[in-house]
């Protein structure tokens, strides 16, 4: 950008469209701006570099050399963890650059892991993985704080997701809640509210909205054990918390697609819906006893909770707050879901006038807008919903072909009336 | 905040971080040094671990028992504790299990319940330490020497685990088949 600026400035003074000065001043300010800010590309590589030796070490002492006597693996066990941190302690005393303590943070977080994973060897310590890496995150996350580093705190929150998955989702043994995993959170969380006051556009800021996002839609579904059926019920209370967190001020001002929380929310809800859509779904659930105090409830009704607080919370901070229907369908959905438990019929029909509804709904907003994006993803919401349908009705092929032509024909004809309507507006103006 | 507060914070992390592994080193020299040693039966087999690297599973004989003096809230997944015996060959045998510690001198280890049967009053369970790791290309011979000895139905090859328990925590210390480790074996097939 600042290039481009700058090799424009030389065409505009040949071309007498500014003076001197005022090129000097634009070259000057332009560098002064860049010297405020640290070089970013080279944290991104001293990061990497640092996250790929350290990573590199992991693998060599994981060959486990059998050669060495125990006092010499017990020695590289702290070497690497010892030269981190006189690495990392350097740059906090020195009050080094963000580069220097990001890239010792990464490469002391992986020096860590490293170190109590030799060790394991060494004794044969017993302990599955998801035990191995609660202890290396624990050990690592106070590096976050005292070395105000961002690379640390991602790292944590994969990690943390890695921990979760490994212990939640072990298919064919014993499946455990990975309640630490919050105990994580809540310790890594602090950082990014800071980020997020302090500076909500920055790239990194919106990494950190997809990462926290991502992670917690993966690992909620570890938190299902017997009651699966009010899975349903956790994510879609997951999902209009996330919506209507994404309609705080915060992530709302920023561009949709830094919004990670409105995006997974919407999705998240559409796509679940279009999933109770069918019959059969219903009608397992309808068989499946479902217990009130399991931990499925209890998470279920706190999501509830705080949805419903986000809700007000949001209505109480805009001056003119429009109707959006996303914002009230974990509220719906309670509805429906009871219902539907009483009489799985009734359930398909109200989760299908649900979706439907929802779809109509965005295409409106999309006309009245203007918005192309918006009006294509309500039509979409649309035609999956008929496109489910084919599977789980007796409709004639004949049937089937027209109303996919039907559909077909719908997105066309909106989209030019709309295209249409614009260019009509477009000159009267 | 100042920098010299952040790096006096720094160096309580930087001590959690070493005493951590530290301490899980010295708690095991102490097991080894002062324990009792017991020999488990088993059976290798090699999976391996993405950071710590190749090991081998041991499936030991000991894994189940009657639980008729125990409670009925056993759950799988729950932590157990398993008394010792030693038979008349010298092998570690199962003197009872309980859920909680008992008033006793005998020696006992942990062990994770993988199910339990409310009406036979029978309960499964895995001994904790069931990771022997090994070097890289070592792991998967150890599981084939180990195979071949077992193939030879000589009731005279006993494969088993040296392990030495103190105050239920147990550390590993090798594999051996007929009393030789199970290294003098990977050596010998190399050298063949």
């Amino acid at each position: 950008m600042k290039s481009k600026i700058l090799n424009e400035l030389t065409e505009l003074l040949e071309h007498n469209v500014i003076s001197k000065d005022v090129a000097s001043d634009i070259s000057s300010y332009y560098q002064a701006k860049s010297d405020e800010q640290p070089n970013r590309l080279f944290t991104v590589f001293g990061v990497l570099g640092s996250a790929l030796v350290g990573l590199g070490i992991i693998l060599i002492l994981a060959h486990n050399w059998d050669n060495f006597s125990i006092l010499v693996k017990t020695f590289f066990a702290f070497l690497p963890l010892i030269i981190g941190q006189t690495i990392s302690g350097y740059s906090i005393l020195k009050n080094k650059g963000q580069t220097w303590k990001e890239s010792s943070g990464t490469f002391l977080f992986f020096a860590i892991g490293a170190s109590i994973a030799l060790v394991s060897q060494i004794y044969h310590i017993p302990g599955d993985l998801s035990e191995y890496l609660f202890t290396w995150i624990l050990l690592g996350l106070p590096l976050i704080y005292v070395l105000n580093s961002k690379a640390v705190s991602m790292l944590i929150i994969v990690f943390a997701t890695y921990y979760a998955c490994e212990l939640g989702y072990n298919f064919g043994t014993v499946n455990k809640a990975p309640w630490f995993y919050l105990a994580i959170l809540l310790g890594a969380i602090p950082f990014y509210i800071n980020l997020l006051r302090k500076s909500p556009n920055a790239n990194t800021t919106s990494i950190f909205n997809w990462l926290y996002a991502l992670s917690i839609v993966i690992v909620l579904g570890t938190f299902i054990d017997y009651n699966w059926s009010l899975g349903f019920v956790m994510y879609a209370m997951l999902f209009g918390l996330f919506y209507n967190l994404g309609k705080i001020s915060v992530y709302s001002n920023q561009q949709l697609r830094r919004n990670s929380f409105l995006l997974i929310g919407s999705l998240g809800t559409i796509v679940l819906l279009l999933i109770l859509s069918f019959n059969m779904i219903w009608k397992e659930m309808h068989y499946e006893l479902i217990s009130v105090y399991s931990q499925e409830m209890i998470i279920s009704v706190v999501l509830f909770i705080c949805a419903t607080g986000l809700l007000l919370y949001s209505k109480k901070s805009q001056k003119s707050p429009k109707f959006n229907l996303f914002q009230y369908v974990f509220l719906l959905f309670v509805i429906v879901f009871v219902i539907g438990n009483g009489n799985y019929g009734l359930g398909t029909i109200f989760t299908n006038v649900l979706v439907f509804t929802l779809g109509v709904f965005v295409v409106k907003i999309g006309a009245d807008s203007f918005r192309f994006s918006v009006l294509n993803y309500g039509l979409l919401i649309i035609s999956a919903m008929i496109v489910c349908r084919f599977f789980d009705t007796d409709m004639s092929f004949v049937l089937r072909g027209i109303l996919f032509v039907a559909v077909g024909l719908g997105f066309f004809l909106i989209n030019y009336f709309m295209l249409k309507k614009q260019k009509e507006l477009k000159q009267k103006l | 905040m100042k920098t010299i507060h952040i790096f006096l914070i720094f160096i309580v992390v930087v001590l959690l971080q070493l005493f951590v592994p530290a301490k899980m080193i010295l708690d095991r020299e102490d097991i080894l040094k002062t324990g009792t040693q017991y020999k488990f039966k088993t059976q290798p087999v090699d999976p391996n671990d993405p950071f710590r690297g190749k090991y081998v599973t041991l499936n030991y004989e000991i894994d189940s028992a009657d639980a008729v003096a125990m409670d009925s809230t056993i759950h799988s997944g729950d932590r157990i504790l398993v008394y010792l015996d030693t038979d008349s060959l010298g092998y570690a045998k199962l003197h009872s299990v309980s859920k909680f510690k008992k008033n006793t001198e005998r020696d006992y280890v942990e062990a994770k319940v993988q199910s339990y049967n409310i009406n036979t009053k029978k309960v499964n369970f895995q001994l904790e330490f069931n990771r022997y790791y090994m070097e890289e290309f070592k792991a998967k011979p150890a599981e084939d020497i180990y195979r071949k000895y077992n193939l030879k139905q000589d009731s005279t090859d006993n494969t088993y685990a040296m392990v030495a328990v103190k105050e239920g925590e147990a550390v590993l210390k090798d594999i051996y088949i007929n009393d030789k480790s199970i290294h003098y074996y990977i050596e010998k097939e190399a050298n063949q």
